[in-house]
């Protein structure tokens, strides 16, 4: 389904979309709240940005380096060209170790290489930790945010889920006693795993060590009680040295969720004593996207989300819209690497009015990409005749002036004379919620003679 | 393996060489106040903050602060309210029904109330997490204003785990409605001595 037909769906409930909307607008003003208050913030940015450029210049080499350190604190590196390897390097893992329950915390790798089912196929429980994770694993769906995975659910049918699943009383939808089951229920499930998978937000190729930050400890209570540790990364979570780790810890979660930190950053260098630690160093389409010198910027995102707070699309479409394990701005980028077909839509579900770029801590120019991946897409894929013919009949009309005034009076004219029943006909979709503006007496060059006739 | 084959697309597909940017550290100067910048970011955070002029009261503090404690896990030598003692071969799924946990903090943060504590100072890695309630214990002197000071200073340590905690286990997951105490800590206070 193109993008546009499934924000239609999302958009049939009025209530909740504009619920959506204000809830991720007062997360992106929290943001800004939190980025005016420290010192040096667009420097910040600058030397992230400029730190993950000289990442993707070098990548092999700080691989390398990485691997060799990890391995010299006894950690096992495993290297995964795409999706299928990478689950199959984990299910080895839990083989060896008979390791029948899982805790995950929030990864979107895995996500991406759809380990959940892969391991479920396998007579293996996987059970998602974090609380917005877990209720769109009792729903049977994907998370619709990448920071914010249940922000389509409105409390009362968490309540239902939590009935369903957990056996809880009717609240009502009541954010702190759900949140107390929820705890009660993980917590049975941390004690009992045999193994805790983990994503991973920096590697630090001077150290081998990496860190996760969560706000609930749902990493750190599976990583510390299991026996095995896997932590899966794309490969372009790289940083070259540990000092840098302060530039990004400060943009991270000023630039998530508007907190100054996450409650829980924490840095993995060795395992415990009796314990295994596996890190999962994974492609999947991450050497093409930096083959392409328009969209290898792309590979500097930290994964906050702060594109899709303030994107105006995002916000009024859903998450789920966007059909793609990234949505927003920076999915809709990532995405048409990975297949142009399935996603050609994504790249128009933008206004390009540049604010994901504004807010991205890493500076990536999302909505240059954005623009870039349109022209490509209407070159090589097949676009709707009406889509196409209007678009051939404009570029004629621009290249020549006569034209153009004609076509602009008569335009105008029809602004005017146009019924309303055809503007908001059916086959016009862009007409479904909009109207033509209002026009008012003549064209500038018109105003103009007249002013300078008088 | 397809360790050589990634390396080798990496290789092929990587941009020309970019610099290491200089840092340069001065254009995050501030000239504030630590303890106060500490203070308000912890409240922020959700934590609380205790002010203490030495160790001296620092059991009569905590007394006072959780009187329901019983099963209580000290790893400092200044607090003897410890009533389960705990060492590096304690299993962790043991700790499951801790009240509350005492571990001396290295570093704080000014900049975003976070503490940094180090595998030595905790024991067991899963405490910090597990327990019910958490106090962390650091010097005045040794609060920072931001996160590159603390990771200058912590530089030369042995690197095994460490973590900087920043008020209690936290979710927002239920219509963005923050509810504290989601697995791990739901309480944290962090004494500055
Ligand atoms: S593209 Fe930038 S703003 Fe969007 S998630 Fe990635 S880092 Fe954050």
């Amino acid at each position: 389904m193109a993008h546009a037909e499934a924000a239609a769906k999302f958009n049939e409930n009025e209530a909740k979309v504009n619920w959506h909307d204000k809830a991720l607008w007062f997360v992106r003003q929290k943001r800004d709240k939190q980025a005016h208050k420290i010192q040096g913030w667009e420097q910040l940015r600058d030397y992230a940005s400029a730190l993950k450029a000289n990442v993707l210049s070098n990548l092999d080499n700080y691989l390398v380096q990485f691997e060799e350190n990890a391995k010299k604190n006894g950690v096992t590196v495993h290297w995964a060209a795409n999706a299928e390897e990478h689950n199959k390097i984990v299910h080895s893992i839990l083989q060896k170790h008979n390791a029948k329950k899982i805790v995950k915390s929030k990864s979107m790798l895995t996500e991406e290489c759809h380990l959940n089912p892969f391991l479920e196929a396998n007579d293996i429980e996987v059970i998602d930790t974090d609380l917005g994770e877990r209720i769109v694993q009792l729903a049977q769906e994907p998370p619709s945010h990448i920071v914010l995975p249940a922000i389509h659910k409105t409390k009362e049918e968490v309540d239902e889920l939590f009935q369903e699943h957990l056996g809880t009383k009717p609240s009502g939808g009541n954010p702190e006693y759900l949140t107390r089951e929820a705890r009660k229920h993980l917590r049975n499930k941390f004690l009992q795993a045999d193994a805790a998978i983990t994503g991973v937000n920096f590697a630090v190729a001077d150290t081998g060590g990496f860190v996760v930050c969560t706000n609930e400890g749902n990493a750190d209570m599976g990583a510390h009680l299991a026996k095995v540790h896997i932590a899966c990364m794309g490969m372009e979570k790289l940083i070259p040295q540990e000092k840098h780790l302060g530039i990004f810890l400060r943009l991270l979660a000023r630039s998530a969720t508007g907190q100054p930190i996450t409650t829980y950053s924490s840095y993995f260098n060795k395992p415990e004593e009796g314990k295994e630690m596996h890190i999962v160093i994974v492609d999947n389409g991450r050497t093409e996207q930096l083959s392409r010198e328009d969209f290898r910027r792309s590979l500097h995102c930290i994964r906050c989300g702060a594109c899709m707070n303030t994107c105006p699309i995002y916000r009024r479409s859903g998450g789920h819209s966007y059909d793609a394990t990234i949505p927003g701005p920076i999915g809709s980028i990532l995405s048409p690497g990975k297949d142009l077909t399935k996603h050609s839509s994504l790249p128009f579900a933008s206004t390009l009015c540049g604010s994901c770029s504004d807010v991205c801590p890493v500076k990536i120019n999302i909505h240059e990409q954005l623009y870039k991946w349109r022209q490509i897409i209407v070159k090589d894929v097949p676009q709707p005749f009406v889509k196409k013919n209007i678009m051939k009949a404009v570029g004629s009309i621009l290249a020549k002036p006569k034209t153009y005034d004609f076509v602009g009076k008569s335009t105008r004219f029809m602004l005017k004379n146009t019924p309303k029943s055809l503007i908001n006909s059916k086959i016009n979709t862009w007409g479904h919620a909009r109207d033509l503006p209002e026009v008012k007496g003549d064209n500038f060059e018109e105003w103009y003679k007249k002013k300078t006739e008088k | 393996m397809s360790r050589e084959s990634i390396l080798n697309a990496v290789k092929a597909n990587k941009p020309e060489a970019l610099p290491l940017p200089d840092i340069d550290l001065s254009v995050f100067d501030e000239d504030i106040n630590l303890i106060e910048r500490f203070k308000e970011n912890i409240e922020f955070v959700g934590g609380r903050l205790l002010e203490l002029d030495g160790l001296d009261t620092l059991d009569i503090e905590i007394k006072a602060l959780y009187p329901e404690a019983t099963k209580i896990v000290s790893c400092m030598k200044e607090s003897a309210l410890g009533t389960v003692p705990v060492s590096k071969d304690t299993d962790p799924h043991t700790l499951e029904d801790i009240d509350l946990t005492i571990i001396k903090g290295n570093y704080a943060v000014a900049e975003n109330g976070a503490v940094w504590v180090s595998e030595d100072d905790i024991i067991v890695r899963a405490l910090p997490f597990i327990t019910n309630d958490l106090i962390l214990v650091v010097p005045k002197n040794a609060v920072n204003l931001h996160m590159h000071q603390v990771f200058d200073a912590i530089s030369e340590r042995e690197r095994t785990f460490g973590v900087f905690i920043s008020g209690p286990s936290k979710t927002a997951d239920i219509e963005q409605c923050l509810v504290v105490g989601a697995h791990g800590a739901i309480s944290l206070t962090v004494v500055l001595y």
